[in-house]
């Protein structure tokens, strides 16, 4: 049934990357008022924080060894506590990854809502990431379909009847185009490969 | 001897709900009369009370006044979840503490509030829990512009998706609007087993007259049952004979018939509640709210109010209206407030809303 509940916090762990300080203490209290598991940890995260469901991390004090991942890696929201305002701090904070953040002294207010803005940023950058592998897969792939095309221009077809004999041949094999051009510029490399002594002859 | 404290008093007695508030008004002086009358407290209360006439912009204003001018830093009031929002400021810069009496939509935890009345947890889910295996799962849902309209339906929406039912509709209207033309001629197409109203006031009044009338009509005279978990006896006289059937969730209901209902007797509670956490502990009333729940523990009263979230313990109690008083239906013992919805959100229902189909 957790379909229904609410955002799916309850239960939920979050680890506080803070030293022990009173401007925490508002934190702590409220998420667990909104039901998650807090544990803390300073100067370190130690590697079971890697199963956390979010990390909040200190960008005031804080540097890249901290984490158990690299920055920008975390397999996790990250939430920011931003005391200084300097620009340098902010970049770093950027750089590790924060997905939404929270002013210091950390009260009631703000805290529900940074774990939504963070969790929902988290959630669009890993679709977009697996978006983009997707695409650049598919881009380098387009190489390999106009090879295939090319192969069925060199036996007389038009460009047209080249890519319409690509998509039939996709669709018998059950397979998407991409893969059709891959296997048969494959095929064609090794019958080529074989016959390269012929058509010297022939040449 | 008693020692006498200022409360303060931030409820309107004018404005689009001022029929609420006077309820609610009516309770704290009814409160406040009986802990002074009481003799075996050692507090008394001297009210120091403001009137925000149902205008936004005066609660924040008149609500520093009393924290900066008198000794008061217990507050009872607020009805809107709009003019707590506009008060909590300055209760944090005052240190004061806001006793809140009537429900709301949830989603916060301000340690300067005491939550008082019932959340989501309390009366929107077990309402539902009710109405989807009793009335049917053809939904419809109606709400004042604002706020508490829009979050009980989108809680009572995910209620109602996980229950395999359907929403037919889900509209809004300016607050104060009586304007309901379309919001009916939907309801006539779509007859819905049961419309959540979360309208207040005069458009839920005017919404009430209009239904009335379209269950006169051949066809309706079942179904278009209407639930509502901001509707209590203070509002009877003002909808009239139109809100006949209509089913509520809260907290509390008169017993005798009386008209306060909920929002009058939690807030007298509320007041009393104040009374047995000061009661014996001179300089207590300043304190932080967490810190006066959570050490009232050891003087022998077991306080209302979560010593974390800081919502009160409540029954959920559904009840019908029947020749103008509201009948108990079903009752569920006090549940500890969920203001999140993220703890026991299962622990409301006594049937479970998925099986096992074989």
């Amino acid at each position: 049934m957790t379909g229904i509940r609410t955002e799916n916090l309850g239960g939920a762990t979050a680890w506080i990357l803070h030293r022990p300080h009173p401007s925490v203490q508002g934190l702590i209290r409220q998420l667990g008022v909104i039901g998650l598991v807090v544990r803390e940890a300073w100067p370190e995260l130690p590697a079971e924080a890697i199963g956390a469901d979010f990390i909040f991390y200190d960008a005031d004090m804080g540097h890249d060894e901290q984490f158990p991942w690299a920055a920008g890696q975390s397999p996790m929201p990250m939430i920011a506590l931003i005391g200084s305002e300097a620009p340098g701090r902010l970049r770093w904070a950027m750089e590790m990854g924060a997905h939404a953040q929270l002013l210091k002294p950390m009260s009631d207010k703000g805290v529900y809502a940074a774990l939504l803005v963070a969790r929902s940023n988290f959630d669009r950058a890993k679709s977009s990431d697996a978006i983009i592998t997707d695409l650049q897969n598919r881009l380098s792939a387009r190489q390999t379909v106009v090879r295939a095309v090319m192969i069925f221009v060199m036996q007389g077809k038009t460009e047209a009847e080249a890519y319409d004999l690509l998509r039939q041949t996709a669709m018998a094999w059950r397979v998407t185009i991409e893969t059709a051009a891959e296997r048969l510029v494959a095929n064609h490399s090794n019958e080529r490969g074989n016959d390269d002594g012929r058509r010297i002859d022939l040449a | 001897m008693k020692r006498t404290l200022d409360i303060g008093v931030l409820l309107s007695r004018s404005g689009m709900y001022a029929a609420l508030a006077y309820a609610s008004r009516l309770g704290v002086l009814q409160g406040v009369a009986e802990v002074n009358a009481d003799r075996t407290l050692d507090v008394a209360f001297r009210v120091v009370e403001r009137d925000p006439e149902g205008r936004l912009d005066r609660y924040a204003p008149l609500c520093r006044e009393i924290l900066r001018d008198s000794q008061a830093r217990h507050i009872f009031g607020c009805i809107t979840s709009a003019s707590r929002k506009e008060v909590i400021p300055e209760l944090e810069r005052f240190g004061g503490v806001l006793w809140y009496p009537v429900p709301y939509e949830g989603f916060e935890a301000s340690e300067h509030v005491a939550y008082m009345h019932a959340c989501p947890n309390q009366h929107l889910i077990p309402l539902l829990d009710w109405a989807l295996p009793s009335l049917g799962k053809r939904a419809y849902f109606v709400g004042s512009n604002y706020i508490w309209g829009w979050e009980m339906a989108r809680i009572a929406r995910e209620r109602v998706a996980a229950a395999a039912g359907d929403v037919l509709g889900d509209r809004y209207i300016a607050v104060g609007d009586t304007d309901l033309d379309h919001i009916i001629q939907e309801i006539r197409a779509l007859k819905p087993n049961f419309i959540l109203n979360s309208l207040v006031g005069d458009s839920s009044y005017a919404f009430l007259a209009r239904l009335a009338e379209l269950k006169r009509e051949a066809g309706f005279e079942s179904g278009l049952t209407v639930l509502s978990c901001n509707f209590t006896e203070c509002e009877v006289e003002s909808a009239g004979r139109a809100a006949e059937g209509l089913v509520s969730a809260g907290p509390w209901f008169e017993p005798e018939g009386g008209s306060g209902g909920s929002f009058h007797e939690i807030a007298r509670q509320s007041v009393h509640e104040l009374a047995k956490l000061l009661h014996g502990r001179p300089g207590a009333d300043v304190l932080p709210l967490s810190e006066l729940v959570q050490s009232a523990a050891g003087s022998g009263h077991t306080p209302r109010l979560d010593p974390t979230n800081l919502h009160a313990r409540q029954p959920a109690i559904i009840a019908r209206l029947l020749n103008g008083r509201f009948h108990e239906i079903k009752r569920l013992p006090p549940l500890a407030a969920d203001p999140y919805l993220t703890r026991q959100f299962e622990a409301s229902h006594d049937h479970p809303l998925l099986k096992v189909v074989s």
